[in-house]
């Protein structure tokens, strides 16, 4: 009789146990939880799509594995408070095409089930992707559009990470003043050059505006095709309205275009201020060593390095998985599936409204990201990264280097652009 | 600005010759087979890939890869003639369209799959650099294009008038029929005219290669301009190519510069569509 | 019939989206065979109306509060204006010369609205997402009316387009697209027509383009004026069947979801492998169906209703 109570209390015990582990097993396998990625993975544009998926899995790569960076969910592998959760990205194609940016963000959230939205580099694409994911109350990290409407229309579920073409536009009058300030050299006026699409009319606004504000004359304003067949007009008129800088808003192909019809026609300004186009790696692929000296705007540079190790440990990483260096675009898009996380993480749940609030308390600090920013908090009307700003970087000996502002440069600017005949 | 007119004229001629370079071969492939070869811009996509990677793989300058484009783009076209093509010769107008846009979309999405959408540059080939000619500055590589745009011109316009070959396929564009009845294999002429227009056009993309970017999408806007000088020029006429590719690339530049650097193309095709008005044919065309 | 329940069983969004691309560029599709595939006059410049009705409607929305239905029938009379003053002048015009014509007139179009201001410029326009309604033609949360209003004007289209083909109309288009001589030796005042299939055309195209903008909520030049899309409506009425009533929806079905569902599964990789099918599929069917899939189901029809009388 004791026997046979023990084996019954044994086998309730072993029963128990068995419960026990099993539960604990069904527990123990951590949750994917999926966030989507709209890019233009084919296309005209595709060569920086990919770019910026470069940056994206390397994110993921961080934060779903166990790494010795400052980045935020870089030392744990997952997501810490959701039982070691991992980040999958589902990437889908858009072609550069605000219609299919649309429908596959819409694709995304209803069919792929994914609980945020990331993306989609061209700004015409962003806008219907993020008009989607404001219609079907899903958060939205922008980390590489730079067009101003895009926090301008005052959503509540979209937030931008990186800045805009009007601090990009802004900054570099700015900086021609401290150059006034620092070497006495002045500049009286400005020829504004910009691409037909939505973000170079924007921007070529943005230049035209702040000329304005900082006293500028603007000598020449002209716009164009991104894929020319030739652009010797434009340069012509460039020439014969003689300005001391040119401003240029340009996506890659027109950069090359440009470039080699300037050293053509001997085009000569005292300096040569970019966007966007110049910083793409594929320009100085194929421009060599004579895209040096242009100066492009940047939130990022391999140089930042020296200041912030963080920059030089992440480009490491990136080296070993790709063979390349970091490049700007992808050191963009690099952000904001760590924004995404960390939201989350701290919601401790992918709830929209959850992940909303707790986007709106982000407070990501500065030595927590791979730029010179102070950091990453949301203005609570716009949601517009108030600490978002960039650099300028000049292509020196084929490599960017940042030149301003002058207190984080790790080189002096060298200006005037020096003349097409004596280089080597 | 008297000197800033002549160099405007200077380089839309520069231009200009190029377009005619590259609409050749178009409006031969057009005038013989009634085809709009809407996969044109793609052939000349593959003459720029064959200049840029026979420089890179092999150190072949691409004044020296001419004569290979020239070859290796004949024997293409020939093949997607024979078997692509020709089967649907007999076909609807709207099938001979539809089917070589279709080989377009095939083409510039395979040089992506082999070769990714990176954009590729040569490097100083022998070709480089610009002449100072009386305050003008000439491109060299612009004016070698231009060069070779001419002799290639002239060299078909001979060939045309005074080979056996030639004639035939001028006949073979006059009147099908009657060039049948006259004992002319026209489906060879078909071929040939096929293989020569499409080396033509690699060609074209050769010398290209030499100052313009190179990638997998290249071709679109080359191919649309092309079909507007062709159009222009009336489809069938060498002549009216090369005079109209001239005139497009005048009107480009100088509506460029005098007038709005935006608007440089609305310029060109609004100058075709009046051109059109008044001579329906085209400037040349029978 | 089917298509009408099929929303309600297939509830994937995605699918939804597809299908109403598929009404979309077969009502355009229709709208081009009225004039090309009826009236001889391949235009490849469609684009240029169905953008125009994008941008009529929207910007008397944006700027004006116009409410979109009127948009939509200003869009159609505008583009219907503009089709006549490009159409009369390009009277004489035939075969490739005319397709060359519609592309330079469509290009011109699209540049002069890249740079037109008021209209936006290359910002394009951006519809307001408040207000869902069916009057204001905006339905924030369901793709279902959508897909019915889309469908309601398919079949709009076809009824124009079956009364088109069957009147007297259809009968002097026929006779222009064969020869613009013997049209006029019959009696036929073939600018007259001619121009009234351009007209027709374009209206149905802007159309199109109205609810285009309504869906999207937001248009610029780069996206609804390009030559891809004209060729895209093209390549669907041709594959489908030229000069066929149904050719073009039947067009639009294959076409449309073979490059969209490419897109979905292979786009992502980034290697073109999606368009490399899509091209492939084009370059096969034109080989070996040159007179469009229609006229093959047609002629399968046939058999099978011989079959059953004998």
């Amino acid at each position: 009789m004791a026997s046979r109570s023990f084996v019954r209390v044994l086998s309730a015990a072993l029963s128990l146990l068995l419960i026990l582990v099993c539960s604990v097993a069904a527990q123990t396998p951590p949750k994917v939880i999926k966030i989507g990625a709209v890019y233009p993975l084919t296309g005209n544009i595709a060569s920086t799509g990919l770019d910026c998926k470069r940056g994206v899995d390397l994110a993921v790569d961080i934060i779903n594995g166990k790494y010795d960076l400052d980045l935020p969910l870089a030392k744990t592998a997952g997501l810490p408070n959701l039982g070691g959760a991992k980040i999958e990205i589902v990437y889908a194609d858009t072609k550069g095409d605000p219609r299919n940016g649309m429908s596959e963000a819409e694709r995304l959230i209803t069919s792929e089930k994914v609980v945020a939205m990331i993306g989609a580099y061209q700004s015409a694409v962003t806008k219907t992707a993020s008009q989607i994911t404001e219609r079907l109350k899903i958060p939205y990290v922008c980390s590489d559009s730079s067009s101003p409407t895009l926090t301008d229309r005052g959503y509540k579920y979209f937030y931008r990470v990186s800045p805009h073409d009007d601090i990009f536009a802004r900054d570099q009058f700015q900086f021609l003043k401290d150059l006034e300030k620092k070497t006495g050299q002045k500049v009286q006026t400005v020829a504004v050059l910009y691409e037909n699409t939505e973000f170079g009319s924007q921007a070529g606004k943005a230049y035209k505006r702040f000329a304005a504000e900082f006293g500028y004359k603007v000598v020449a304003d002209i716009t164009y095709s991104a894929n020319a067949t030739d652009v010797t007009s434009e340069v012509s008129k460039l020439i014969v309205s003689k300005p001391d800088v040119l401003m240029h808003a340009s996506y890659i192909t027109d950069a090359i275009l440009f470039t080699k019809t300037f050293k053509e026609k001997g085009f000569q300004p005292k300096g040569i201020l970019t966007m966007a186009g110049y910083i793409e790696p594929g320009y100085l692929d194929a421009i060599k060593a004579d895209g040096n000296y242009v100066i492009v705007r940047s939130t990022f540079a391999l140089d930042l390095g020296k200041n912030k190790p963080l920059v030089t440990k992440v480009n490491t990483l990136f080296k070993k998985k790709y063979g390349i260096d970091m490049s700007e675009n992808a050191a963009r898009s690099f952000m904001a599936p760590f924004v995404v996380a960390d939201a989350i993480n701290r919601a401790k749940s992918t709830d929209p409204e959850a992940m909303v609030k707790a986007l709106n308390e982000t407070n990501i600090t500065g030595n927590q990201v791979l730029y010179p920013w102070q950091g990453i908090k949301f203005d609570p009307q716009s949601h517009q990264n108030i600490y978002a700003r960039g650099t300028l970087v000049q292509v020196l000996n084929q490599e960017y280097i940042t030149v301003w502002p002058f207190d984080a440069a790790s080189k002096p600017v060298v200006w005037p652009f020096p003349e097409w005949k004596g280089r080597k | 600005m008297p000197d800033q007119l002549l160099q405007q004229l200077v380089d839309g001629l520069l231009i200009g010759l190029m377009y005619s370079l590259v609409a050749i071969g178009l409006t031969l492939i057009w005038g013989v087979m009634n085809i709009v070869n809407f996969a044109h811009g793609e052939f000349l996509m593959l003459g720029m890939f064959t200049s840029f990677w026979l420089f890179t793989l092999y150190g072949i300058d691409p004044i020296f890869s001419i004569p290979i484009c020239f070859v290796g783009m004949f024997i293409m076209g020939t093949l997607i003639y024979r078997f692509i093509v020709s089967k649907v010769m007999k076909g609807p107008m709207l099938a001979q369209l539809v089917v070589t846009f279709g080989v377009s979309i095939f083409i510039s999405n395979l040089a992506v799959f082999f070769w990714t959408p990176d954009f590729r540059l040569l490097p100083a080939t022998i070709l480089q650099g610009t002449w100072q000619v009386g305050g003008i500055t000439l491109s060299v590589p612009k004016v070698a294009a231009s060069v070779g745009s001419i002799i290639a011109s002239v060299c078909v316009l001979i060939f045309m008038t005074r080979t056996i070959t030639g004639k035939a396929i001028l006949a073979t564009e006059m009147d099908r029929d009657a060039a049948l009845l006259m004992g002319i294999n026209t489906e060879r002429i078909n071929s040939l005219s096929f293989g020569i227009g499409t080396a033509l056009v690699g060609v074209a993309g050769a010398f290209l290669s030499t100052y313009y970017y190179i990638y997998p999408q290249v071709g679109g806007l080359f191919g649309t301009i092309a079909f507007c000088v062709v159009a222009l020029g009336g489809f069938g006429s060498i002549e009216g190519a090369f005079i109209a590719g001239i005139l497009v690339g005048l009107a480009q530049t100088l509506g460029g510069f005098f007038f709005d650097p935006s608007y440089k193309y609305a310029i060109v095709f609004s100058i075709y569509l009046i051109t059109i008005w008044i001579r329906p044919k085209g400037l040349l065309g029978w | 019939m089917l298509l009408i329940a099929f929303p309600l069983v297939i509830s994937q969004s995605v699918h939804i989206h597809v299908m109403i691309l598929v009404f979309m560029f077969g009502m355009l599709g229709v709208a081009w065979n009225i004039m090309g595939g009826y009236a001889g006059m391949f235009s490849f410049g469609q684009a240029a109306f169905f953008g125009i009705g994008a941008y009529t409607s929207s910007y008397l929305s944006v700027a004006h509060g116009v409410n979109p239905w009127i948009g939509l029938v200003a869009g159609g009379c505008a583009a219907a204006l503009v089709a006549a003053a490009i159409g009369y002048p390009c009277s004489s015009l035939r075969g490739h010369y005319f397709a060359i014509a519609s592309i330079a007139f469509a290009e011109i179009v699209r540049i002069v609205f890249n740079n037109w201001q008021t209209v936006g410029a290359a910002e394009g326009l951006t519809l307001s997402m408040q207000n869902e309604s069916f009057a204001n033609f905006l339905f924030n949360s369901s793709k279902l009316p959508y897909y019915y209003i889309m469908l309601a004007f398919l079949l709009l289209s076809l009824a124009v387009c079956y009364f088109v083909a069957t009147s007297k109309m259809g009968y002097y288009f026929r006779a222009i697209k064969e020869s613009h001589k013997i049209a006029e030796v019959m009696g036929v005042n073939v600018v007259l027509y001619r121009l009234m299939a351009i007209m027709i055309s374009a209206f149905l195209s802007a159309m199109a383009g109205t609810f285009y903008a309504q869906y999207v909520l937001y248009i610029d030049p780069g996206s609804v004026m390009v030559l891809a899309t004209s060729v895209q409506i093209v390549l669907i009425s041709m594959l489908g069947g030229a000069g066929s009533i149904m050719g073009p929806v039947i067009g639009a079905a294959i076409l449309i979801p073979a490059s969209e569902y490419t897109r979905i599964t292979l786009g992502y990789k980034g290697t073109g492998v999606d368009m490399l099918i899509y091209g492939l599929l084009i370059t096969l069917i034109s080989m070996y169906y040159p007179d469009g899939v229609w006229k093959l189901l047609s002629k399968i029809g046939g058999k099978t209703r011989r079959s059953v009388n004998s």
